[in-house]
């Protein structure tokens, strides 16, 4: 094979590896719902997305908490948010990992306390929303290597993964002070990353996938829709 | 200029950029020998608590003030990183306790107490132990903050109310691209805030304290 045929093949799989991928590095997104009490919300309402943070082996990212608020707090019957860092800061010192309610029975204790029920009135809190999970890694394989040298670089291989992320949100109404249902969320895919003289990323949208399949879920609930 | 001094030119530039590159080089090699200090910083809400009716004079101590703690490089045993926490566990304090007591007076020592006919209290603060944990050390991704306080309240003339132990933990993801010296200090201040909510929510609890509060009609 001379130069130019190595160049054109070369041409080739540039062009062809990323639209061949393209098709295969989608996101499957499974939505749970279970619903125990009707809900709805008023004007001048809100609600605070937290993110749950006890656990030793892992913790609920604010990247995500914040993603979900947002596809909450926009388009048609958005819902207004309040934002988990100025909520904390406000409730300070009831919502932190040690001394956040786990049950909505700790809720009532929480309520019991004077100058905790007035700020949470002053926001004008109908729902809590308590989101726990994360994303996994996994299945990786393939290698990349880059050189550069006098006469330019360039990186060679090929590289995939697989992610899943799994979150579930649990809603407490905070007039009578119930679990109101749960949201559940599932979503994977594979990532493929080929390099041909530069990387190709091709990210399968995972998180971002679970942020919008929860986040559009969530505000339906909220609605009673 | 003759092709000879053309080829010594070329020769000293040449030459020029070697040293040039090998001292960068060598620079950037030291560097990353060098110890690095992170001085934690971070702003605290204060508490959203009912205060009790005292007057608490607080003394902070130069090892507490100056508190500085050092992680070993493992493999040469050399300092790693100096982490200075003391200003900005003065600057949690100085939130936490008038958002806890009704009046909180500065002092320098135990001795200074006895001018002020007005105190109820002595508190002095103290860091016992201090632990970092290093996602690089300890294989997890994570960063690692675990603090040990000394809590001593005392009556104005010194004498004893209470003596109880705290500690704080705080965790905080590693990142992409975040450098060690973020991901110290988000730890750290995770470490504080959970100092300052156990010690908001539970100062009241302490056995001791709870019997001296009581017999001062605070509760």
């Amino acid at each position: 094979m001379n130069t130019q045929q190595l160049l054109s093949l070369t041409k080739s799989l540039f062009f062809a590896t990323p639209a061949f991928l393209l098709l295969c590095s989608c996101t499957t997104t499974e939505i749970d719902e279970f619903r125990q009490s009707a809900t709805e919300i008023n004007q001048g309402e809100s609600i605070v997305i937290l993110g749950r943070r006890q656990n030793n082996n892992y913790e609920t990212e604010e990247d995500f908490v914040s993603c979900v608020g947002g596809v909450v707090a926009r388009g048609q019957n958005s819902i207004s948010v309040v934002e988990e860092r100025e909520f904390l800061d406000a409730m300070f010192p009831f919502f932190e990992p040690r001394t956040a309610p786990m049950r909505t029975g700790h809720l009532e204790q929480l309520m019991a306390i004077d100058v905790a029920a007035e700020r949470i009135k002053e926001f004008g809190i109908a729902y809590i929303v308590w989101v726990d999970g994360i994303t996994e890694r996994s299945d990786q394989s393939g290698s990349i290597s880059c050189t550069i040298g006098p006469g330019g670089g360039g990186c060679f291989g090929f590289g995939t993964w697989s992610d899943d992320s799994n979150f579930e949100a649990e809603i407490w109404d905070m007039n009578t002070l119930t679990t109101v249902g749960s949201i559940s969320t599932d979503s994977n895919g594979q990532s493929y990353m080929p390099a041909v003289v530069i990387p190709i990323p091709l990210i399968a949208r995972v998180e971002a996938n679970a942020c919008n399949g929860l986040g559009s879920q969530l505000k339906q609930f909220i609605n009673g829709t | 200029m003759t092709t000879m001094n053309k080829s010594v030119h070329y020769k000293l530039t040449w030459h020029t950029r070697v040293t040039r590159t090998v001292l960068v080089a060598v620079t950037a090699l030291l560097s990353a020998c060098a110890v690095s200090t992170i001085n934690i910083s971070g702003e605290f809400p204060a508490p959203l608590v009912q205060k009790l009716p005292l007057t608490v004079g607080v003394i902070y101590d130069d090892a507490f003030t100056n508190h500085s703690f050092i992680e070993i490089n493992d493999n040469t045993g050399d300092d790693q990183y100096i982490i200075n926490s003391g200003a900005t566990q003065i600057e949690l304090f100085n939130t936490m306790l008038p958002a806890v007591f009704e009046n909180v007076i500065h002092l320098d020592s135990l001795e200074s107490a006895r001018t002020y006919s007005n105190l109820d209290a002595v508190f002095l603060p103290a860091i016992e132990e201090f632990q970092v944990g290093l996602p690089r050390k300890t294989r997890l991704n994570v960063y690692e903050i675990w603090v040990k306080y000394n809590m001593r309240l005392a009556k104005s003339n010194g004498d004893y109310i209470a003596d109880w132990v705290m500690t704080a933990y705080g965790k905080s993801p590693e990142e992409t691209f975040q450098s060690v010296d973020d991901g110290v200090n988000d730890a750290a201040n995770v470490a504080l805030r959970d100092l300052a909510a156990s010690f908001t929510l539970g100062f009241s609890n302490i056995p001791e304290v709870n019997e001296w509060l009581r017999s001062e009609n605070a509760l």
